[in-house]
């Protein structure tokens, strides 16, 4: 099943003070764009993808976000 | 005979035309004459090389539960804002039915960071209804509130509990046109939804639970008023923020009402997030719509502490893992020699000078007064250690609860802010006045718009400056009163210095009920304030009049 693909992810400012994930998503069709996930459903998305560091996100299937742990 | 007289300064009149040496009279709370103007007076504000303009206008702030103890809105007033506008993100503090009140509490909580006992002991909540809301802060304002209603409230006012469970029938639709009428009959200067904000668990706030036709329908009763809109929307994408742009264009159309939405800023990491909004939102004005995307002037500061994970900490593995791991864990972590080197060795050859020297401690927690507002890299240096294991080491003496600030790390570029804040369809505001209380300080955006924009880059002239936040601001927002000191208009107006207006050093202040801390910052730059013709602030204080009125 094709689906959307993290192709790259960095920290940025969030609008309330903290640190935000700034995930940059391959969709299926090919389109590419930004989605920014606050502080803790970022910390939750790289749990789930095994990432150690934001680089490790890049490949990951945006599907993990949804995993539960 | 006039009551006050505002004599000789640079009159710079909202209108965004060149301003003129000359005086204001002002007489029963509104400006009776502007230019030459002779004369006794009661009052005389002398005003020789300052500037005379309106109040501002802030068109987004969470004051809903302040104004109950302190009508000034401090200290928003004595940064010349005359004007606020509370109610925003759905949320209000009315109409709200009694035993509702701890559910909406909990949303406000999430929003505001306002104590416990700012809902307990600081007022008695003695109404439901959004008049009664009205009365209540009335009674001792001095400052102005054009207050929205917020549309999650609405809903549980219809819904009860089900208002965060699921879309409203017909029927309930048609009972929140009803209230929502009768919020504006009230004095309400509009309606405010979300898309994004969440209860204290996590959960989406009602307004986020509607459909369609439900907003479509509650801005019809706004268009019988000819009223706001003002949305939160996904802001964290700018497709979906388009398609917000998009949505809210058809409504102003279809209702002939203005919308707003908010925030709005500007970040590297997308570059192209505004820039993308705003020419959208150019497209709409020029098929005839009102979408107004409100944008801050102050940057984003990033703030952390160890007492709960943050990705600040995201770009070194292993600071992550330990900061993830419970409390006692991480102390324990933290106090392991071995891990520690590990730790600083991630920050660099350094010890995290580099990445981490500029870190600012703040005030307002556990952190020792002696060293707040030092950077790292100086109590690093004090201690005789590396950055890295100086904040540590200072997170450890004092129960981790120590705050460090990473300034600036988004909407900074003032090259590339200015000339979006400087477009005519860009409205000035989205400053949260009154909320993210503990997190940082919401007041002074309008001093920094003067600083940063017009004496340091000359993004836009003084006039454009004190135009966009005071005679566009209430022109966008129906303020018909308000905005210029023109003859007959209500008579707020600040006295500033140009050279020196700015939004002041942040610092915390316990002056929250229940001693509840929050960050402030105390004006720069500003002489006087008056509120409908009344000295509201002068000489640094605050004075004891109560001129402020629910505007609309």
């Amino acid at each position: 099943m094709s689906e959307a693909v993290i192709v790259s992810a960095e920290i940025v400012a969030g609008h309330d003070g903290s640190a935000e994930l700034l995930v940059r998503l391959r969709h299926p069709n090919g389109v590419e764009g930004p989605i920014v996930l606050d502080e803790e459903t970022g910390l939750k998305l790289m749990r789930n993808c095994g990432a150690t560091h934001v680089d490790d996100l890049a490949g990951q299937s945006w599907r993990r976000i949804l995993e539960e742990n | 005979m006039f009551d006050v007289i505002v004599r000789g300064g640079l009159v710079v009149d909202g209108s965004g035309t060149p301003g003129f040496r000359g005086d204001v009279g002002i007489k029963d709370g509104r400006i009776a004459a502007v230019g030459k103007v002779e004369g006794e007076a009661r009052t005389i504000v002398e005003a020789g090389g300052r500037v005379v303009a309106p109040g501002f206008i802030d068109p987004h702030t969470h004051f809903d539960v302040q104004l109950l103890w302190d009508g000034a809105a401090r200290p928003a007033l004595e940064h010349g804002v005359t004007c606020i506008v509370p109610g925003n993100c759905s949320l209000s503090l009315a109409p709200i039915r009694a035993p509702d009140r701890q559910r909406v509490v909990g949303m406000f909580q999430q929003i505001e960071e306002m104590p416990p006992e700012a809902f307990t002991t600081a007022f008695d909540w003695n109404w439901e209804d959004f008049a009664g809301y009205r009365a209540a802060i009335e009674k001792s304002l001095s400052i102005n509130v054009a207050p929205l209603v917020g549309h999650s409230v609405i809903r549980l006012w219809v819904m009860g509990p089900a208002s965060q469970e699921r879309a409203a029938t017909s029927e309930e639709i048609t009972a929140m046109q009803a209230l929502l009428r009768e919020c504006l009959d009230a004095g309400a200067v509009g309606l405010s939804t979300s898309f994004v904000d969440v209860d204290e668990n996590g959960r989406p706030v009602p307004s986020r639970f509607a459909q369609f036709e439900e907003l479509d329908a509650l801005s019809a009763v706004l268009g019988e008023y000819g009223r706001m809109l003002q949305v939160v929307p996904e802001f964290y994408a700018t497709d979906i923020t388009i398609a917000r742009i998009d949505q809210l264009a058809e409504l102003s159309l279809k209702h002939n009402i203005p919308t707003t939405f908010s925030p709005l800023f500007d970040t590297m990491a997308v570059p192209d997030n505004a820039t993308r909004a705003i020419a959208r939102v150019e497209e709409h004005f020029a098929r005839g719509a009102r979408v107004w995307p409100q944008m801050q002037t102050r940057p984003i500061d990033i703030s952390f502490s160890l007492l709960r994970p943050s990705l600040f900490f995201a770009r070194w593995p292993r600071w992550v893992r330990v900061l993830r791991q419970p409390l006692d864990a991480r102390e324990t972590a933290l106090r392991d020699p071995e891990t520690v080197a590990k730790l600083i060795a991630d920050t660099g050859p350094d010890g995290g000078e580099h990445s981490m020297g500029r870190l600012i401690a703040r005030g307002g927690d556990a952190c020792p007064p002696e060293l707040v507002g030092k950077t790292l890299s100086e109590i690093a240096k004090i201690r005789g250690q590396a950055p890295a294991q100086a904040l540590i080491d200072l997170s450890l003496e004092n129960g981790l609860d120590v705050a460090f600030l990473s300034a600036s790390q988004g909407h900074q570029m003032t090259d590339r802010i200015g000339p979006m804040l400087a477009n005519d369809l860009v409205h000035i505001g989205a400053s949260d006045g009154g909320a993210h209380l503990s997190s940082f300080s919401t007041y002074g955006d309008t001093g920094y718009l003067f600083s940063e924009f017009v004496r340091k880059a000359g993004a836009m002239s003084l006039e454009k400056a004190v135009a966009k936040i005071t005679g566009e601001t209430a022109d966008i927002w129906g303020l018909k009163d308000r905005g210029r000191l023109q003859p007959g208009l209500a008579a707020d107006v600040v006295v500033f210095d140009p050279e020196h207006i700015g939004r002041g050093e942040e610092r915390p202040a316990f002056d929250m009920p229940g001693d509840g801390m929050r960050y402030v910052r105390s004006a720069e730059g500003i002489d006087t304030v008056l509120v409908n013709g009344e000295v509201a602030y002068t000489a640094g204080a605050y004075t004891d009049a109560r001129a402020g009125k629910v505007c609309v």
